[in-house]
């Protein structure tokens, strides 16, 4: 793709670019406080202790938003991944109640979130002219397929015994155990991105592939293996899924993949890869949950809270643009 | 220094953008939907507050039961109802609302269920934080329920749909079910039970079920179903399809077709009313369905009759319902219990034109 | 050396050609499995029921060529549909002609907006695209107030998508003359070409004197025309607006292009591959009831065969390079 224009990669970056970086992770910070500010003026609600209790649902999202945020920086995408929890979850409930212990059942939910995304991978390193899009859409189509046939024609499996799934979903005090393992996950996976040679590789197939490979970048096995982990992320987010639905149904999972990359998007992080952090899109994650926890208290129209965040994830990209376009003109 | 300008000029654009954004939304609700304005009460309020959790928005069917189970709450209790769409039609969707339901510490819920099992977990928290829990319309599993409205019991609807087919075929013959999707928890029941009439009762041994397909509730594939059942089965008399988006779409393709292949079923009034009709031209001679804005009605009932302590929705208790008289709570053979409104409904040419203006 | 390139050559040469025989082999195939499928009222439905997806089809062929992606196509579609669907159950417009004109008229907004956000707010189509998608989507739901206009209501506008012109059903008839029009513009015209260039190598065409963002602007223009005309087309074929009419049907649209051998990067692809593209999932959407797979197992064999197919595509394409390679070596 032509126009590649205003991507840069340098190994020392220079200090302005660093400060503008920093100063969009401090706008997002600014922003969730923003916004927390405003769920408390326009709900009455929004304390603490109800954010707690509803926010597993929003925050098992967040699984998918961390190897998201890998893929859009290598200048992929992968909408398969709603796909995946779902099959994952199928499958976990299935073994369950056929009286597999849970922590077996959980190693099934990721063995099989893996597969599934080790497929992915393999397609797509293996036929490298595919738009991952279509390849992943129609990996979509066929694990939602898989899941529907495995559930039978009732469409819906319930868990038989919930004692393992009831015990992830707990509460340590009033914060759910949910939240920790993705703070865990969180750390794990901005510091291997912003930290590390491997995360620098990233980045460098996301900027130019071509030049990545030339200077001995390893740019399929560094693709398969990001896939595979999104694989294994969507088993996880399966598994998180199942302990709240007690069970999993042909509607589970579904429309997870927008909700991730919009979260990263909002983040700063760039669709056509090399660029963002994943710190931007982890406080971009929290600032939409609250955002829809609040907005949902108030008991605003879905479609309305959804054309909300609409304009947000534009402007968010759109804003800045113009005002950079503005700025350039006045001191050219 | 122009970077830090430039990074300011940012902030504030951010911020701007989104307080418009929250401004504007403020206007458009309270213009558009009263909910919106009724839930600022209830929660100003602090407590109490009845609420409905749709199956998804934009259904003119959720909306006339919405529209029947506002008037009674807010002539019983002078305050609005709360109307809670999820954003779409899944049960992980609905998981959001109830729980927003629970911050907002309402005093019931009554609900429709996109699934019967998946909800558990949540209704379980709502009701051990005293918040009395119905369903109506499309039931949960009785451990997370007290108690259900069904419009029309599951048998009821199965033998009557059977009985519609046996009329139209003549006695003997083909017909095909177009279904929702295969998960669709209503549309499952009543085949089953339209299967099991077929066992047990022997004046309907000369018909044979051929397929049941799935539209998925979209025009579009529906479409291609009916097309595919047309094709695939020359001998095929009728088509019934327990569900409104189905068929209309099925309807349109034989009446269109000008198909001798007849259709019954489940269907608003309103989408159905150019389909029905005795001659050859229309493709429906009748169909069922019941009054969405009673099954509205007496959620609302149930509700009121369950914050109220005059039930409990164990099996044998009853209550008064208005206007439209005692409902008494019986067994509904899943564990759990359920309030059956009543029959359902025939429409056909002689009061599909009084009906569709209705709903 | 040209003239002796074998048949088989000729055909792995022309991707177009390729795919036709995978058409072939696929109708075959249904055919054998069931003789009702290839008469011509099986066609003729088919064509109806697929002419939204066809004629969308077009217009993202141009935004693929551009190296762009436009999924709120869908939404755009559904709340110009609504939007007629709702003028008419109101008894506002009457008129079939004017409804069309309407609907186009919102589509062209519509698709102005997602063009100036690109193309001079510089934001990357699929984040423009996705946020507008949940806008217009909302819109329609907004425009519904929660109601759907049915059969009885739309009055004589569904007339239109049950008459006929020479034999052949109006909606085809659109979906014809947007083809021809496509196919001409595309091949012959000069907007053609700059499309084809501006997508091929933008900073090249930029420093030749065009346009680019105009280009842009333009390309999506068109998509949004296309997606509301495809709007009003839905609710006079299936004689019903609902605000999720065509939910997620966009993906559809963008995989009837890839599967046409359009590339995603831009600069590549044909409206003849555009239309085999849509063909081919017209069919699968058809045959798939038709040829007796369990209802179940239908989601499942349509995803592998829209992979079977685009896998072939690669494969085809790389023979194709392998053999203009051998000629430059001979």
């Amino acid at each position: 793709m032509a126009g590649k224009s205003g991507r840069t990669i340098s190994n020392t970056p220079d200090k302005s670019l660093k400060s503008r970086l920093l100063c969009w992770e401090s706008m997002m910070i600014l922003l969730f406080i923003l916004v927390n500010v405003l769920c408390i003026c326009i709900s009455p609600t929004y304390n603490i202790r109800n954010v707690f209790r509803e926010m597993p649902k929003y925050l098992i999202e967040m699984f998918l938003l961390f190897p998201m945020a890998y893929i859009l920086v290598l200048g992929d995408i992968d909408i398969s991944v709603g796909a995946i929890v779902c099959l994952s979850a199928t499958m976990a409930s299935i073994a369950t109640n056929n009286g597999v212990p849970f922590l077996v059942a959980a190693v099934i939910a990721i063995v099989v979130g893996m597969l599934c995304g080790l497929v992915n991978g393999c397609i797509l390193t293996m036929f490298t002219e595919l738009p991952p899009m279509i390849v992943t859409l129609a990996t979509q189509i066929i694990f939602f397929g898989i899941a529907e046939i495995a559930l039978g024609s009732g469409g819906s499996i319930s868990l038989t015994d919930t004692a393992g799934y009831k015990a992830i979903s707990a509460k340590i005090g009033m914060v759910p155990v949910v939240f920790f393992v993705v703070i865990v996950f969180a750390v794990i996976f901005t510091v291997i991105l912003s930290r590390t040679t491997f995360g620098r590789n990233v980045y460098a197939i996301g900027s130019n592939r071509v030049a990545a490979y030339y200077s001995g970048v390893p740019v399929q096995r560094i693709r398969l293996l990001i896939f595979t982990a999104t694989g294994l992320m969507a088993g996880i987010c399966a598994l998180f899924l199942t302990s709240i639905l007690y069970g999993a149904n042909t509607t589970t999972g579904k429309g997870f993949e927008m909700d991730a990359i919009a979260m990263a998007v909002f983040g700063g992080i760039s669709t056509s890869g090399g660029k963002g952090r994943l710190l931007g899109g982890i406080i971009s994650g929290f600032t939409i949950v609250c955002l829809r926890i609040g907005l949902g208290q108030i008991n605003m129209h879905p479609q309305l809270i959804l054309i909300i965040l609409g304009i947000l994830l534009i402007a968010a990209v759109l804003v800045p643009n113009i005002s950079m376009a503005f700025t350039k003109k006045k001191t050219a | 220094m122009r970077k830090k300008l430039l990074s300011m000029l940012m902030c504030m654009c951010l911020t701007a953008a989104l307080l418009a954004g929250c401004g504007s939304k403020e206007d458009t609700t309270a213009s558009k939907s009263a909910d919106t304005e009724t839930a600022e009460e209830t929660t100003e309020a602090s407590n109490g507050g009845y609420a409905l959790v749709t199956k998804a928005a934009g259904n003119p069917y959720n909306e006339k039961m919405a529209e029947g189970f506002s008037d009674v709450i807010k002539e019983l209790t002078g305050t609005d109802a709360i109307i809670k769409h999820p954003q779409a039609a899944t049960a992980d969707a609905q998981i959001e609302v109830i729980n927003s339901l629970i911050s907002q510490g309402v005093s019931s819920i009554c609900i429709a269920a996109n699934d019967e099992n998946a909800l558990q977990a949540v209704l379980e928290d709502a009701m051990n934080a005293g918040i009395k829990v119905s369903c109506l319309d499309s039931k949960t599993n009785s451990d997370s329920r007290m108690t259900f409205v069904n419009q029309a019991g599951t048998k009821e609807i199965g033998t009557t749909l059977m009985e519609a087919i046996l009329d139209i075929t003549g006695g003997e013959g083909q017909f095909a079910i177009l279904s929702a999707t295969s998960q669709a928890t209503n549309q499952n029941a009543w085949i089953d039970a339209m299967k099991e009439a077929m066992e047990t009762d022997d004046k309907y041994s000369k018909l044979e079920l051929v397929e049941v397909a799935y539209g998925d509730d979209e025009p579009q594939k529906s479409t291609d179903q009916t097309q595919a059942l047309l094709s695939n089965y020359p001998d095929l008399k009728v088509i019934c399809a327990p569900t409104t988006v189905g068929i209309a779409a099925a309807a349109k393709v034989l009446q269109d077709q000008k198909s001798k292949v007849k259709l019954t079923g489940l269907g608003l009034p309103s989408e159905m009313a150019e389909y029905i009709g005795d001659d050859d031209a229309h493709s429906c001679p009748y169909m069922y369905l019941w009054n969405p804005i009673d099954v509205g009605r007496l959620g609302a009932y149930v509700s009121s009759a369950l914050v109220n302590g005059e039930i409990t929705g164990a099996a044998g208790e009853s209550f008064t319902a208005g206007d439209m008289g005692d409902y008494e709570v019986v067994d509904a053979g899943d564990g759990g219990t359920e309030v059956i409104l009543g029959a359902p409904f025939k429409f056909d040419p002689s009061n599909i034109e009084e009906w569709k203006t209705v709903y | 050396m040209k003239d002796k390139k074998s048949i088989l050559g000729k055909i792995t040469a022309s991707r177009e050609a390729s795919l036709m025989i995978v058409l072939i082999i696929l109708c075959f195939v249904i055919q054998m499995r069931n003789s009702s499928f290839l008469t011509p009222s099986s066609i003729g439905e088919m064509l109806k029921n697929n002419a939204v997806i066809m004629v969308m089809t077009l217009g993202m062929l141009n935004v693929l060529l551009l190296g762009g992606i436009d999924i709120s196509i869908a939404s755009t579609l559904a709340l110009s549909g609504m939007s007629v669907g709702m003028l008419i159950k109101r008894g506002i417009v009457t008129n079939t002609f004017l409804c069309f004109m309407i609907a186009i008229l919102i589509g062209a907004v519509c698709g102005a907006i997602v063009g100036l956000t690109i193309s001079k707010g510089r934001v990357l189509p699929i984040i423009a695209t996705m946020g507008f998608m949940y806008i217009f989507r909302g819109a329609a739901y907004m425009v519904s107030s929660d109601e759907w206009a049915g059969a009885d209501a739309l009055g004589s506008f569904k007339d239109f998508a049950l008459n006929s012109v020479l034999g052949i059903n109006n909606i085809i008839w659109i979906v014809i003359v947007c083809y021809a029009i496509f196919f001409i513009v595309m091949k012959w015209t000069k907007v053609g070409r700059m499309v084809y260039a501006v997508g091929s190598n933008r900073e090249a065409t930029m420093i030749s004197g065009i346009r680019a963002d105009r280009v842009e602007f333009f390309v999506y223009l068109i998509m949004g025309i296309l997606s509301g005309l495809a709007g009003a087309m839905a609710v006079t074929v299936y004689a019903s607006a609902q605000p999720n009419m065509m939910y997620a049907k966009e993906m559809d649209v963008i995989a009837a292009c890839v599967i046409g051998g359009v590339s995603t990067t831009g600069g590549r692809g044909s409206v003849g591959g555009a239309l085999i593209g849509a063909l081919i999932i017209a069919i699968i959407a058809k045959a798939l009831p038709l040829v007796g797979i369990d209802a179940i197992a239908q989601n499942t064999v349509k995803g592998l065969i829209i992979l079977v197919v685009i896998v072939l595509n690669v494969v085809t394409q790389r023979t194709m390079d392998k053999n203009v390679l051998k000629g430059r070596e001979m």
